[in-house]
């Protein structure tokens, strides 16, 4: 049954993931502390291979959810649940989970050196070397509108090209789970059409997407579901597993499967 | 006047003539002083990144620690592994007093505190989202520590430079741990110090010259890597 589900053809975990509703990350009753502020996730569950945007006021804790479902802070209480199995702390477990999301940041940091060494950085700690590295850059590069930048100095690079090279340093690790912390923000309208675009595409490649925003119409235009946070309290998104909650583009790759 | 005059031109003289002795002391001071710093630089570097980018109790006062042994005094340091080297010291069976290894012990305490600060310093200006960022592309906390390290390798190398710059011009460690033997222990400025007191000043002055072209090369060595 196991072996079914992790069956190579899409197919088939397009429709067991559907039947199944597999889920990515779950949450229960997480607090986390950060001076003042207080974040609380009653509930949230995401399904694998789904749209999901975080929408909240400046403050309301966006950053901070991301950097837990990144597994780079840990919650004071509550339980984390990856891909079926619970979360812990330990630095030897969470290692390997770490490796299958990949959280790209607002204001994203490049490495000194070339945009290809940039995007082998992580390939290199997953054990990805020779033509395999070669081939996942050159796609990652392509998918952001990259090409020929593979040699360009990834410092001298201005601001919207050096966001486009953070999501293809982030996408080359085809991740389970991709969180994005803003990535909208500073784009003129042409680019972020052309990034939304994007973006909405990666639920088909088996990727869950979570974009956390503040433009209130973006959730409505990438067709996902929407999570609210307020005050640090996460209002909508408490999903029992059981809705048919899938995003647009989704529904539509399952009725040409049906 | 004219006994400088003439002292320089001999100075110049033994230079150029690649006189033994001054090819001899000049070679003890830089193998010495370049054993130190590599010892000191695997020692200093870690400590360095460590504070810089860990978090815990008394941090602060370990840091305020490492800034005062910066200005430790060559010749406490001198004092103090004599004490641990000489054969009444808990060291002294090793017989390592009056070797050029003491010397490099006593270089290397020196150098440690100066590397480990400069590479503080170099951390606390690197940009904050590397770790985090490594982290997020599925590193773990050392080779984020690492990627860190890479970012900031111009800091490093000042960092190794300046605690060279120590080492090859103190006098205290060499004179009281090495003991200016001719042939082992006689480093440029034991040589200087004392050769000058016996009344050969061109051969100090001769070192002298030499130890200033090293410390020139230093500090354009320095210069270089802190203007990239």
């Amino acid at each position: 049954m196991f072996a079914a589900i992790r069956a190579p053809s899409r197919r088939k975990e397009l429709f067991f993931g559907v039947c199944l509703m597999a889920t990515v990350m779950e949450m229960h009753n997480v607090q986390l502390h950060r001076g003042a502020f207080c974040l609380r996730v009653k509930q949230l569950s995401l399904a694998s291979g789904y749209l999901y945007a975080l929408e909240g006021e400046n403050g309301a804790g966006k950053s901070t959810l991301l950097q837990l479902l990144a597994l780079l802070q840990p919650p004071q209480c509550g339980s984390l649940i990856f891909d079926g199995l619970p979360v812990s702390f330990m630095p030897s477990s969470l290692q390997g989970l770490r490796r299958q999301i990949t959280l790209l940041e607002q204001n994203p940091y490049l490495f000194s050196g070339s945009v290809r060494q940039n995007l082998a950085f992580g390939l290199k700690l997953r054990g990805v070397h020779g033509s395999e590295q070669r081939q996942r850059i050159a796609d990652a590069l392509a998918a952001c509108g990259l090409q020929g930048f593979a040699h360009r100095p990834a410092r001298e690079l201005s601001g919207g090209e050096s966001r486009r090279v953070a999501l293809a340093r982030a996408l080359a690790l085809q991740p389970k789970l991709l969180l994005l912390d803003e990535p909208t923000a500073n784009l003129d309208a042409g680019q972020v059409a052309g990034l939304e675009r994007l973006l909405v595409s990666l639920p088909q490649q088996g990727i869950t997407v979570v974009i956390a925003t503040h433009d209130a119409r973006q959730p409505e235009r990438l067709g996902g579901e929407t999570i609210t946070l307020s005050n640090g309290e996460l209002k909508t998104g408490i999903f029992d597993g059981k809705r048919d909650y899938r995003p647009l583009n989704q529904i539509r790759s399952c009725s040409q499967l049906l | 006047m004219g006994y400088l005059t003439d002292s320089l031109l001999t100075a110049i003289e033994l230079i150029i003539g690649f006189d033994v002795e001054v090819r001899m002391t000049a070679w003890t001071s830089l193998y010495t002083s370049s054993c130190a710093i590599v010892l000191a630089s695997l020692l200093g570097v870690p400590i360095g990144l460590w504070l810089g980018i860990s978090l815990f109790r008394g941090r602060r006062l370990l840091i305020t620690l490492l800034n005062t042994l910066m200005a430790l005094p060559t010749v406490v340091v001198g004092l103090l592994l004599f004490g641990l080297f000489s054969r009444q010291g808990p060291l002294g069976s090793f017989g390592l007093l009056f070797t050029p290894m003491a010397m490099i012990a006593g270089q290397m305490v020196l150098a440690t505190p100066i590397v480990a600060n400069y590479v503080l310093a170099a951390v606390a200006g690197a940009d904050d989202r590397i770790i985090n960022t490594a982290l997020t592309l599925g590193a773990t906390r050392l080779q984020a520590a690492l990627q860190l390290l890479r970012e900031i390798r111009f800091g490093v190398m000042a960092a190794v430079i300046a605690g060279f710059g120590r080492v090859i011009a103190e006098v205290g460690v060499a004179m009281m741990l090495g003991g200016n033997i001719r042939g082992t222990t006689r480093t440029m400025t034991t040589a200087i110090a004392l050769e000058t007191s016996k009344g050969e000043f061109a051969f100090g002055l001769a070192l002298g010259l030499v130890l200033l072209g090293v410390a020139l090369l230093v500090n354009l060595g320095l210069n270089q890597v802190q203007q990239r």
